[in-house]
C-alpha cells in the first residue's frame, strides 16, 4: 500500500461557516514533492472547495506562506516528506498565517501588511541632482542591501512575530528590513531617510521588537529582519532620535554597565519611563528583600572601563557613553558606599582578570554595535 | 461603478512601469488590476538580467544591440521596433536605477554588465541572479510612492469595446466574489505569457495563462506569431522549474543514459553552451531516439557532481536547492533529471510599437503583446527591457489619447449580467470532467505534438485533441465550489478555458508556418523559407467563433535576412 500522510487543514468560509473548523485529508507521499503539491492533491482529487494562494511554485513570488504545525513556511518550498518525517506520523496541521484577517480557508488578507510599507514610506526618493547616467555606488554598499532585497513579502515573518502579537501597531519585521534597505542606500535623499526612520519609530513601533529572532528562523529567503531592526534602531539613534523608551533603556545599559559593571533595575523604570521607583523600593523592603539603591561596583572596574571603551571604539556603537550620567552614578556610589569609587574597585583587579571577562565584554560590545 | 481614465490589467514589470508613467499626469485616474498582488507577478522570477547598450564593460551601441536582437529573432522581428527598444535601453536602465534598483556594480561604482547568449558584448545588467525580483519590488515601492490605485485579486473576464474604441472591461472580484464592469477610456493589457498551455512542461508560474491575450482573441483582436514558444533547455523533469543556464556556464555536463556527453555530436565546439534552441533540440532528440535516462527514458541528466560541493554551494545555491526540493535529488551526489521546458511566449496580441491595437484606447505591453521585437526567438535579457520600454510607451500614448475622450455612456449592467450568467452556467453544470486531469491532458498534447519538434500530422492531431478538450470542457467541466468568496476552483477553470483558446491558436499557426525559424522547428520543413514565410502570422476569431488565419509584413529597415549562424 502506498505511504500516506494526513493533512489537517483549517477550513473557514465566512459566507457560510459560523466558526473555523479542521478537516483531515490523506495524501499519498509518492505523488507529491512539496506541501503545495499536497494542497493541490487535496483540491484536485478530494475537495475542490479548498482555497489557498500560490503563483510561481518556485519560492520567488511569496504567495503561498501558510502556518504549518505552528510555523510560517512557504508551501512551495517545504518538502512534504520532510514534514511527514518531522511530525512522526501525527497529522500535519496547515493554517493561515497569524495576525492577518481571514478571507477563506488558508487565504488571508495581505492588505494590512502592504499598507504598512506605505505608512513607513519604504521607497527611494532620489537625491538631487539626479545624474544623467547612473549614480556611482561602490559594490560594498550594494552588499549591505543584498540580503534585505531578497525579501519577497511573503509575510512569513509577520505571522510568527512576537512583537505583532503584543503590539498590533508594530509594522512587522519585513517592513523594517525595507526601511533598513533604503536607509543605507546612498541614492536616497537624506530628508527622506529621516522621515522613513521616524515613521519606523513612531508609526511602526520599531522599538517593540523583543529580538526573539523568530523572523530570522522562519524567513524562506535568508533575510535577517531582526538584524535589520537592530540596525534601524542604531541609525535612528545616530540621527538623533533618542527620546524613545528603547533608546533610553540602551543608554541606561551603556552608562550603568560602564559605571558599575551592571545595570540598575531600580533606576530603570525612572530612567526609561520616568516612573518614580519609590513605591517599588518600598514594596521590596516590605517583603524583606535586600534593596541596593546602586549596585556594588565590581572589583577591578576601572580596567573593565578601559576594555569597554576599547570595544566600543572597535565596534562603533550607535550610542556613546553619557559621561555626565556616569559621573552622577559615580557620586551616588561614593555616597552609598562611603568610598572613592576608583580606588575601591581597582584593588582586586589582577586576580579577577581572565579570558572569561574579556570575552564577556566583547560580546556586550557586539550587542551594542550591531553594524 | 469603478471608472478610470487608464486601467492597466496586470501588475508585473510592464503593468507597474506603465502605471508609474501614466500617473505622471496627476489629473488622470489610473488603476492597476491584477489577479494576484503586484509583487507576485512572474517578472519576479526573471534571474539573468536586462540588456542595454550602456557600454560600461566594453564599447557598445544601441545599433549593435539591435542587430543582435534581429539576428536572434531569425529576422522575424520588426526592425523599427527593435531599434526603438535598443535606443531607449540605456535611458530606461538609468531611470530604474534612479528609482532604486540595486544593480550589481563594477569596482568604480558603475552598473556591471555580463555576457549573455546571442549578444556580441557584455551587455546584460543584473542584480546577482534575481534581477527581475529586485526590479519588480522597486517598481512596486515606487507605485506606493506615487499612490497608484490597485485592484488586487481581480480576474479579467472580457474586454468591452464598440468596434471602434475600448469602453472598459468586465472582471471578477476574486476576494469578495462578484462581477464588475470597470469603465475605462484606455485599457493597457499587461497580463504576461501563456506557456502554461504546456502545463507541467513549463518554467512559467501556475498563473501564466494568457488571460489578456485570450480576452483579446474573444474580443476579435488579432493575435500574432503565436506559434513561437521558446523552450529553455534545462527544466526539471517533474515540474519544468528552471535550472539556470549558469549551471552549464559553471561547467555542468549534459549526459544521456550511456553517460555520454552527447552535445559533442550536435555542437562539438560550444558543447553544452551552444544557443538555447540548439541545446533544447539536442536533448529532445536524444530522448526521442531512445537515449533518455530513467526507466521511461524520458529525461536527460545535468551532471554537476564534478564541480564539487563547495563550488556548487557558492555559485549555484539556488540550483542545488531547487533540485533538492522539487526533484528530490542532491546534485552533489546525483545528476539532475532535466528536460527542455516551455519558457517564453514570443507571440501575443498584435500591436504597433506604441502598444496600440486596432481598437482605439486598447493597448498591450510585455509578454502578452507581440510588437514584435523578439520575432521567432527571444534573446536572454531582452524580455525585462521589452516590458519596461513598451510599458512606458503604451502608458505615454494612452495618457495622450484619453485627454480628448469621454467615458462611454453605458452603465455596463448588460455586460455584467452576461458574465454572471456565464459563471452561473459553470457552477450549475453537471460535473463530468476533472480540471486537473484536463489540464494535464492539454499539457501532454502540447508538449508531445506542438513542442520542440513539430510535424504536420501530429499537429493536426493536436488541433483535433484541443478542439475535443474544448467540447468536453463546454459540456462537462463544472465549477464545483459554489462559494463566491475566493473561489479558487472558478478562477482555475476560467484560466484553463483561456489556455484552451490560446492552445488552439498556437497549434493552428504552427501548422500554417511550413518552415523552420527560431523556436519553431518543423521536421517536415527543416529550412527557413524567407520567400514564403518572412512574415508574421495573424489569427483573428470571427463572430461565429471560427479562426481566421492570415499574414502581415515584417518591417525591415537596415538588416537584410542572412543565415543565422553562431
Amino acid at each position: 500500500m502506498a505511504e500516506k500522510a494526513v493533512l489537517r487543514i483549517y477550513r473557514y468560509n465566512p459566507e457560510v461557516d459560523q466558526n473555523p473548523f479542521y478537516r483531515e485529508y490523506e495524501v499519498p507521499l509518492d505523488e507529491v514533492q512539496t506541501l503545495l503539491d499536497a494542497l493541490f492533491f487535496v483540491q484536485e482529487r478530494l475537495d475542490p472547495t479548498l482555497s489557498f494562494r500560490f503563483f510561481c511554485r518556485a519560492a520567488v513570488c511569496g504567495s503561498c506562506a501558510v502556518k504549518v504545525n505552528g510555523v510560517s513556511r512557504l508551501a512551495c518550498k517545504t518538502r512534504f516528506r520532510d514534514l511527514v518525517e518531522a511530525s512522526g506520523g501525527r497529522p500535519i496541521t496547515v493554517e493561515p498565517l497569524n495576525f492577518l484577517k481571514p478571507v477563506k480557508d488558508l487565504v488571508v488578507d495581505h492588505d494590512a501588511a502592504f499598507e504598512n510599507l506605505k505608512t513607513l514610506k519604504t521607497w527611494c526618493e532620489p537625491k538631487e541632482p539626479i545624474p544623467e547616467r547612473e549614480y556611482r555606488i561602490p559594490p560594498e554598499e550594494v552588499k549591505k542591501y543584498e540580503r534585505p532585497t531578497n525579501c519577497i513579502l511573503c509575510f512569513a515573518c509577520y505571522g510568527n512575530c512576537e512583537a505583532v502579537m503584543d503590539d498590533p501597531k508594530y509594522a512587522g519585521p519585513f517592513a523594517f528590513s525595507r526601511v533598513y534597505r533604503y536607509a543605507v542606500d546612498s541614492r536616497v535623499k537624506d530628508e527622506h531617510k529621516r522621515e522613513m526612520v521616524k515613521n519606523a519609530l513612531e508609526a511602526g513601533d520599531v522599538w517593540s521588537c523583543v529580538q526573539c529572532q523568530k523572523c530570522i528562523y522562519v524567513c524562506p529567503k535568508g533575510v535577517r529582519p531582526a538584524e535589520d531592526i537592530q540596525n534601524v534602531r542604531g541609525i535612528a539613534a545616530e540621527m538623533g532620535f533618542r527620546d524613545y523608551p528603547g533608546v533610553r533603556k540602551l543608554q541606561h545599559f551603556v552608562d550603568w554597565v560602564y559605571a558599575t559593571g551592571q545595570i540598575n533595575r531600580l533606576a530603570l523604570p525612572e530612567e526609561v519611563y520616568g516612573v518614580d521607583p519609590t513605591p517599588l523600593i518600598n514594596k521590596f523592603r516590605e517583603k524583606g528583600a535586600e534593596v541596593w539603591e546602586v549596585p556594588k561596583p565590581l572589583p577591578g572596574l576601572l580596567e573593565f572601563r578601559d576594555l569597554i571603551l576599547e570595544v566600543m571604539k572597535e565596534k562603533k556603537p550607535h550610542l556613546d557613553i553619557d559621561f555626565h550620567h556616569v559621573r552622577r552614578i559615580d557620586k551616588r556610589v561614593e555616597e552609598v558606599f562611603k568610598a572613592d569609587v576608583c580606588t575601591r574597585i581597582t584593588e582586586k583587579f589582577e586576580e579577577q582578570k581572565s579570558d572569561f571577562f574579556s570575552r564577556f565584554w566583547k560580546k556586550l560590545g557586539e550587542f551594542f554595535g550591531a553594524s | 461603478m469603478l471608472e478610470y481614465d487608464i486601467l492597466i490589467v496586470g501588475a508585473g514589470g510592464a503593468g507597474l512601469y506603465a502605471a508609474l508613467w501614466a500617473s505622471q499626469n496627476p489629473k488622470l485616474k489610473v488603476g492597476v488590476m491584477s489577479k494576484v498582488y503586484p509583487v507576485r507577478s512572474h517578472t519576479g522570477a526573471a534571474e539573468g538580467g536586462i540588456n542595454a547598450a550602456l557600454g560600461n564593460v566594453a564599447p557598445d551601441s544601441p545599433e549593435k544591440h539591435a542587430f543582435d536582437t534581429v539576428k536572434g529573432s531569425d529576422y522575424l522581428a520588426d526592425q523599427d521596433a527593435v531599434e526603438l527598444m535598443t535606443q531607449m535601453g540605456p535611458q530606461i536602465i538609468y531611470d530604474i536605477e534612479h528609482r532604486g534598483v540595486p544593480f550589481s556594480r563594477l569596482p568604480d561604482g558603475r552598473i556591471a554588465q555580463r555576457p549573455f547568449g546571442g549578444a556580441s558584448f557584455p551587455r546584460t545588467c543584473y542584480a546577482a541572479d534575481r534581477t527581475g525580483l529586485v526590479i519588480l519590488h522597486t517598481l512596486f515601492d515606487q507605485a506606493l510612492r506615487q499612490g497608484v490605485e490597485f485592484l488586487n485579486e481581480w480576474f479579467l473576464l472580457n474586454l468591452v469595446h464598440d468596434g471602434e474604441r475600448v469602453l472598459g472591461v468586465t472582471a471578477w472580484d476574486i476576494r469578495n466574489g462578484g462581477v464588475h464592469f470597470v469603465k475605462a477610456k484606455a485599457v493597457i493589457l499587461a497580463t504576461g505569457g501563456h506557456a502554461r498551455m504546456y502545463w507541467n512542461r513549463t518554467s512559467n508560474a501556475l498563473g501564466n495563462t494568457g488571460d489578456g491575450s485570450a480576452a483579446a482573441l474573444r474580443a476579435g483582436i488579432p493575435l500574432k506569431d503565436m506559434e513561437f514558444v521558446q523552450f529553455h533547455p534545462t527544466g526539471l523533469r517533474k515540474t519544468g522549474i528552471l535550472i539556470t543556464e549558469g549551471a552549464r556556464g559553471e561547467g555542468g555536463y549534459l549526459i544521456n543514459k550511456d553517460g555520454e556527453r552527447f552535445m559533442k555530436r550536435y555542437a562539438p565546439e560550444k558543447m553544452e553552451l551552444a544557443p538555447r534552441d540548439i541545446v533544447a533540440r539536442a536533448i529532445e532528440r536524444e530522448i526521442l531516439e531512445g537515449r533518455g535516462c530513467g526507466p521511461e527514458g524520458d529525461y536527460i541528466c545535468l551532471d554537476l557532481r564534478h564541480l564539487g560541493e563547495e563550488k556548487l554551494m557558492e555559485r549555484l545555491p539556488q540550483t542545488v536547492e531547487h533540485a533538492r526540493v522539487y526533484e528530490g535529488v542532491d546534485p552533489v551526489k546525483e545528476p539532475i533529471p532535466i528536460r527542455p521546458t516551455a519558457h517564453y511566449s514570443m507571440g501575443g496580441i498584435d500591436t504597433d510599437k506604441y502598444g496600440r491595437t486596432e481598437i482605439k484606447g486598447l493597448y498591450a505591453a510585455g509578454e502578452t503583446a507581440c510588437i514584435s521585437v523578439h520575432g521567432a526567438n527571444r534573446l536572454g535579457g531582452n524580455s525585462l527591457l521589452d516590458i519596461l520600454v513598451f510599458g512606458k510607451l503604451a502608458a505615454e500614448d494612452a495618457a495622450e489619447y484619453v485627454v480628448g475622450v469621454e467615458h462611454a455612456a453605458t452603465d455596463g449592467a448588460e455586460f455584467v449580467r452576461r458574465e454572471e450568467e456565464f459563471i452561473k452556467s459553470l457552477t450549475e453544470k453537471e460535473p463530468r470532467e476533472n480540471l486537473g486531469q484536463m489540464r494535464r491532458e492539454l499539457g501532454e498534447v502540447m508538449a508531445s505534438k506542438v513542442g520542440i519538434f513539430r510535424e504536420e500530422k501530429p499537429m493536426l492531431e493536436a488541433l483535433e485533441a484541443i478542439r475535443e478538450l474544448k467540447e468536453r470542457a463546454k459540456s462537462g467541466l463544472a465549477v464545483v465550489d459554489r462559494s463566491r468568496r475566493f473561489n479558487l476552483n472558478l478562477v482555475q477553470t476560467l484560466e484553463f478555458l483561456n489556455l484552451l483558446d490560446l492552445a488552439e491558436v498556437t497549434t493552428l499557426c504552427a501548422v500554417e508556418r511550413k518552415e523552420s525559424r527560431g523556436a519553431h522547428y518543423r521536421l517536415d520543413y527543416p529550412q527557413r523559407d524567407d520567400e514564403n514565410y518572412l512574415k508574421h502570422s495573424l489569427v483573428r476569431r470571427k463572430e461565429d467563433g471560427t479562426l481566421e488565419h492570415g499574414w502581415k509584413e515584417v518591417v525591415i529597415t537596415k538588416w537584410q535576412p542572412q543565415e543565422r549562424k553562431y
